[in-house]
């Protein structure tokens, strides 16, 4: 009785998530792509958090904390653009981290390949209207330029994005990719990429 | 205490010289000038000038990251004659700061320190060139790239499947028609001619950290000789009734076909990927030139298709991989129009496509209604574009009939996609706002003002009459008075008889009312006696009634 409304939850919340964070973001430019790119990203919230096997009790003990960066967006009102960069280093890097995985049940695989191929998509979308707004903003871009040339932290300090999925991948390395530590990554990811939906909708409401 | 100062002083006097010696070798010893590391892929570097001669002067740097207390020897740069060293071997963590600082040595002697001021690896990081495998078809080149930097690379561990890869190729014979494209690794570049020697080389990008890399050597091939089959072309996909339809070209005529399916992203994933290319049900031996396999066969995701055309005994080579995004592949359903003629305007309205069994997600996109207006009678047609649902094309000629045919569009240039056109609807505009309607609405304004004139004409009439001509004249009783009696008798005597007269029957008839209501009381008072009488009985048994069960429930309850 007690599981259905934890179900509820656990779909609920997600979903309220996606649907303000991405329609919020991808206002304004690739707007058909911002269609996709919305169903895409809420079918892999959707996949990472459909795991059926509950969390081995004997994988507990290797648990590690992975720091999660709490600060990733140098500004505290970021540009929608720096947002969707952020978007696209998560997906790719979670991707990355995927890719890495090598599985052993039929099951397994057929989830792997569903995230991947999502993930994938969600990359390419993301690539796209970055693309399409680096053509059309070129103001922008020379200003971002001389912020760059002045060898200031860049608008995105996701370097600290960089250093905590480095930590993932060498825990990974370390563990020599057992089972628990793949068990350990999976629930991280969940976490981390829910993480930044919640912090990125406030921020994104303001506007 | 005494001893205590003594010894201090000693100590300063012994360590003066020393101090001295040190100064004296500053000067004699310059610190290292334009000190610079260069980061290329996994190779550090650090180099420096130096006016010092070069016999014997060495060159011995240190480093320290945030969490270190005291510097340390920085390996591969200890005791260096050149100008150069690499310390690629020191496995840094690439994302966290790093400083360094070097001086130059001779005997016991050393410059002071010079510091470079810190960094992050990977900030500093270019992208190196890489390296470049090529493979010819007849017309078209495989380029096999292994991303920048070794393949245990640190630095761009996480980014290796981040790459995207830009090829510049010519013509070895003129590179004036260069092309440049965008490959993945194990891509292919299409559309070149047989039997031609290509050059090309490639470059490494990382878009989010607008890091380009340098450039790879000039790679150069040959296509083959033609083979004797050329491959499928022109290959695309339909969507029709929850099916997908493969089509291609082909210039010869009895030949069996076949098509494969990869999913997108085992592209972005480096590795040979040729053994994951697998049949798609109902597009194996084909005789024609178009296969249909349902929807269900792709799960939502990316895909690539390619054909390969075969007369029994001979291959061609594969087609161009033509991708395939399910999600891109939404049938955009033709709009509903309605409309209403309005003086001599149309009012369109556009509502949303009629929804078929599977929803059409049509809705969700950003849509444009491409209308087609015509005179029924003529061919020339009038293309307006809206956005709004609802709208008034002005200005027609009246009582024409006009048709109005729309479709929507994909609001995105890119993609370039629109439904088919909705029914043709012809509506026959109202008269317009000429003379004629001018006159039906005189016309009728003149029909509703007669009448209404007529009336008020009348009222007046009838109350100048009443003012001026008073046609009434007074009842016959007081025409009596005034022929038989004198205006004073009159007012006088017959307004004491009549009140007289008038007091006696007021007094009978309230009298008779007064009897007639007391008969009535006593009929209500018998009735609601006998009334009372049998709702007594009903009554008393239920209250027994409700006593017992009252009774009962207690009874209960104390169970």
């Amino acid at each position: 009785m007690s599981a259905k409304p934890d179900v509820i939850q656990k779909c609920l919340w997600p979903a309220c998530l996606v649907g303000l964070f991405i329609t919020g973001i991808l206002s304004q430019n690739c707007a058909l792509l911002n269609v996709h790119l919305s169903t895409v990203t809420w079918q892999n919230l959707k996949l990472l958090s459909n795991r059926s096997k509950p969390f081995p009790i004997e994988c507990l003990q290797e648990k590690k904390a992975f720091e999660l960066p709490q600060e990733i967006l140098s500004h505290t009102q970021p540009v929608k653009r720096d947002i969707k960069k952020v978007f696209y280093e998560i997906s790719s890097q979670v991707f990355n981290v995927f890719s890495q995985h090598t599985y052993k049940s039929a099951w397994e695989e057929k989830y792997l390949m569903e995230i991947q191929m999502g993930l994938n998509q969600q990359m390419e979308y993301l690539e796209q209207c970055l693309e399409e707004e680096e053509k059309e903003s070129e103001d922008m871009k020379q200003m971002e330029e001389k912020i760059w040339s002045g060898a200031r932290e860049p608008l995105l300090s996701n370097l600290e994005l960089r250093r905590y999925f480095n930590r993932i991948g060498n825990f990974l390395k370390d563990k020599k990719y057992s089972q628990c530590a793949w068990e350990i990554v999976l629930v991280e990811i969940r976490r981390c990429v829910f993480y930044y939906f919640q912090k990125f909708t406030p921020l994104l409401r303001r506007k | 205490m005494l001893a205590f100062l003594g010894t201090t002083a000693l100590v300063l006097v012994a360590g003066a010289p020393w101090a001295l010696l040190a100064a004296a070798g500053g000067e004699d010893l310059e610190s290292p000038q334009n000190v610079e590391v260069s980061i290329i892929d996994d190779v550090f570097l650090l180099k420096w000038n130096s006016s010092e001669s070069v016999g014997n002067v060495t060159f011995s740097a240190d480093y320290q990251t945030p969490g270190m207390h005291n510097w340390i020897e920085l390996p591969g740069c200890q005791y260096i004659t050149g100008t150069t060293c690499d310390f690629s071997s020191v496995k840094l963590s690439v994302f966290e700061k790093i400083q360094l600082r070097i001086r130059a040595e001779k005997g016991n002697r050393t410059s002071p320190w010079h510091e470079v001021g810190s960094f992050i690896p990977f900030r500093k990081a270019q992208i190196g060139p890489p390296k470049v495998h090529l493979k010819a078809e007849d017309k078209a080149i495989i380029v096999n790239i292994s991303p920048p930097g070794t393949k245990d690379s640190l630095m761009w561990a996480m980014d290796i499947l981040s790459f995207t890869y830009s090829v510049v190729i010519w013509k070895n014979s003129s590179s004036v028609d260069e092309r440049t494209e965008t490959v993945y690794p194990g891509g292919k570049i299409y559309k070149l001619s047989p039997e031609t020697t290509y050059c090309l080389k490639v470059k490494a990008r990382l878009r989010l950290h607008r890091k380009v890399g340098s450039y790879s050597p000039v790679y150069c091939v040959n296509t083959t000789v033609e083979n004797k089959l050329p491959s499928p072309e022109n290959i695309e996909v339909d969507v029709k009734d929850q099916s997908y339809v493969l089509k291609w070209d082909y210039t010869y005529e009895n030949m069996t076909f076949q098509a494969q399916w990869l999913r997108a992203y085992f592209k972005k994933i480096l590795g040979n990927h040729s053994d994951k290319w697998q049949q798609i049900p109902g597009c194996e031996n084909v005789r024609a030139t178009q296969c249909v396999f349902p929807q269900k066969v792709f799960s939502k995701g990316a895909y690539f298709l390619r054909v390969q055309a075969s007369d029994g005994n001979k291959t061609s080579f594969w087609s161009e991989e033509k991708r395939l995004d399910t999600e891109m592949q939404t049938v955009i359903l033709p709009p509903v129009i309605s409309m209403k003629s309005v003086d001599n305007s149309l009012h369109i309205y556009i509502g949303a496509p009629r929804e078929t069994e599977n929803k059409s997600t049509s809705q969700h996109y950003p849509l444009i209604y491409e209308i087609i207006f015509w005179e029924n009678t003529s061919n020339a047609e009038r293309k307006i574009l809206q956005k709004k649902t609802d709208f008034i094309v002005p200005n027609l000629q009246p009582l024409t009939v006009y048709c109005v045919k729309a479709r929507a569009v994909i609001e995105d240039e890119k993609w370039n996609k629109s439904s088919v056109f909705s029914d043709i609807l012809c509506e026959k505009t109202k008269p317009g706002n000429t003379s004629i309607t001018w006159i039906i609405a005189g016309v009728c304004t003149a029909l509703f003002s007669i009448p209404v004139a007529i009336y008020v004409v009348k009222g007046l009439l009838r109350c100048i009459n009443y003012v001026f001509f008073p046609s009434c004249k007074p009842p016959p009783n007081i025409d009596q008075c005034f022929s038989e009696q004198s205006l004073k008798n009159l007012l006088l005597s017959a307004s004491e008889e009549q009140t007289e007269r008038c007091f006696i029957i007021e007094n009978s008839y309230s009298l008779v009312t007064v009897e007639e209501t007391s008969q009535v009381d006593e009929d209500h008072k018998q009735y609601s006696s006998q009334t009372s009488r049998d709702s007594g009985n009903y009554s008393n048994e239920d209250e027994n009634s409700g006593s017992k069960t009252s009774r009962e429930l207690l009874q209960q309850g104390l169970v």
